[in-house]
């Protein structure tokens, strides 16, 4: 049987480490809850973006089309896709989900990847995949943060480089449950499908009977839209993956701290059985001695 | 009328206005409660706000304003009330995108991402000096 003092040894260590990851529990359930704060006071903006696609639309008449490199039809020879991971790990199975992911992708059409997170980075490194470009960004994921992410992808879309924009990261379906997705973005081939796929998003367009006026252009204006309505919808869904880091971290650590009291709870077990075993063995030896002293 | 600028991030502005300035593309509007439905290209600049007599301003970039009914949308990538313009800040920040830039066109091998962040930042800047020194004045 193991001896008492080791035992005593071994609990202090693993309470101590369920004190570190309740510390961490604490700052990621914190930190989930900032994330999702930021993910639903900017739905508004990508709500009204929408809204004025659809408007500028119906303005159009069912003919007229306008040319914008993002409603292009052209054959797909390199996918550009944005891979959102963490920068540090100790966040359950979210990163190596995504890997899975990639890992089924089709050979064909080549993919460039851009990345977001230490994570990927070190992955697609070590599976030699065409890494174009490495972004870091911090918990608050500002928009100034994330804006050269969206213009690097943007500028490689529109010299041919990549011919789509796609973003690959851990959606947030709730706490306890993030399913890695992938969402296509760019091109958008019908814009009218497009946005009658999303009119629930955006409610009932604002009802005005006297005709819109667009300065300088119809078609000036929505492509100016559409340029900004992508970039918001890569940046939602970058904030999207940050809640999801956050709330992963939290029940990974929740999930560790709950093993380790379990573990604090068996191991108390066992050292008051050393203990008691212990003292057991020193009052048969004293009886045993005093029994042949006397015989 | 009903004012609203709205940013990724958060709405920064909200309230009710009996005017409006902007800065579109092609120059500087005033709308007025009753104005036709318009939709524009802001460039980055100042809005100025009259409620009650007493205008407010605020520093916007680069977006599209939209007007219809009886609201006046300003979509924007960014936007900063006046009274919150650090200026210390913000001349710091100017000073570091201007070193940067200067530094990045010496060497051909500057990162173009970086770059155009930098830009960006120095034009908001800009703006936001801009709105400010107007408010002294």
């Amino acid at each position: 049987m193991a001896n008492t003092r080791d035992i005593r040894n071994r609990i202090k260590s693993v309470k101590n480490t369920a004190q570190i990851t309740r510390a961490m529990q604490l700052v990621a359930a914190s930190k989930m809850k900032r994330a999702q704060d930021l993910a639903v006071k900017g739905q508004t903006y990508a709500d009204r973006l929408l809204a004025t696609l659809a408007s500028i639309a119906e303005q159009l008449g069912e003919e007229e089309t306008v040319a914008h490199p993002y409603l292009e039809k052209r054959e797909v020879k390199r996918r550009g896709i944005l891979l959102v991971t963490t920068d540090r790990g100790l966040c359950g199975p979210l990163n190596s989900n995504l890997f899975r992911e990639i890992v089924r992708f089709p050979e064909e059409p080549p993919v460039r990847w851009f990345n977001i997170g230490r994570k990927g980075r070190q992955y697609l490194v070590r599976t030699k995949r065409d890494l174009q470009a490495d972004f870091t960004i911090s918990d608050k994921a500002g928009y100034g943060e994330v804006r050269p992410i969206l213009t690097a992808m943007d500028e490689q879309f529109r010299a041919g480089e990549i011919d789509t924009i796609e973003i690959l990261y851990p959606r947030f379906v709730n706490t306890l449950n993030q399913e890695p997705r992938l969402t296509p973005l760019v091109p958008l081939d019908n814009l009218r499908e497009f946005l009658a796929e999303r009119e629930g998003e955006f409610g009932q367009l604002p009802s005005d009977e006297r005709q819109m006026i667009f300065e300088p252009g119809a078609a000036e204006v929505l492509s100016e839209v559409l340029d900004l309505y992508i970039r918001k919808s890569l940046y939602q869904r970058i904030l999207d993956a940050k809640a999801s880091e956050h709330s992963a971290r939290m029940v990974a650590m929740k999930a560790a701290t709950d093993n380790a009291n379990n573990l604090v709870e068996d191991l108390t077990l066992e050292y008051n059985k050393a203990r008691q075993a212990a003292i057991t063995q020193e009052i048969l030896e004293i009886s045993a001695a005093t029994f042949f002293n006397e015989s | 009328m009903q004012l609203s600028i709205i940013t990724p991030e958060a709405t920064a502005y909200e309230g009710e206005a009996d005017s409006v300035v902007l800065t579109t593309r092609d120059g500087e509007i005033g709308i007025l409660p009753g104005h036709l439905p318009l939709t524009t290209l802001v460039e980055a600049g100042n809005v100025t706000v009259t409620r009650a007599g007493k205008s407010e301003d605020l520093a916007v970039d680069r977006g599209f304003a939209e007007v219809s009914g009886d609201e006046i949308r300003i979509l924007t990538e960014a936007a900063v009330g006046v009274g919150e313009i650090d200026l210390e800040a913000v001349e710091r920040a100017e000073e570091r995108a201007r070193r940067y830039i200067e530094e990045a066109e010496g060497q051909p091998h500057a990162d173009p991402y970086e770059l155009e962040q930098a830009h960006g930042s120095l034009r908001f800047a800009l703006v936001q000096r801009l709105a400010k020194g107007r408010k002294r004045r």
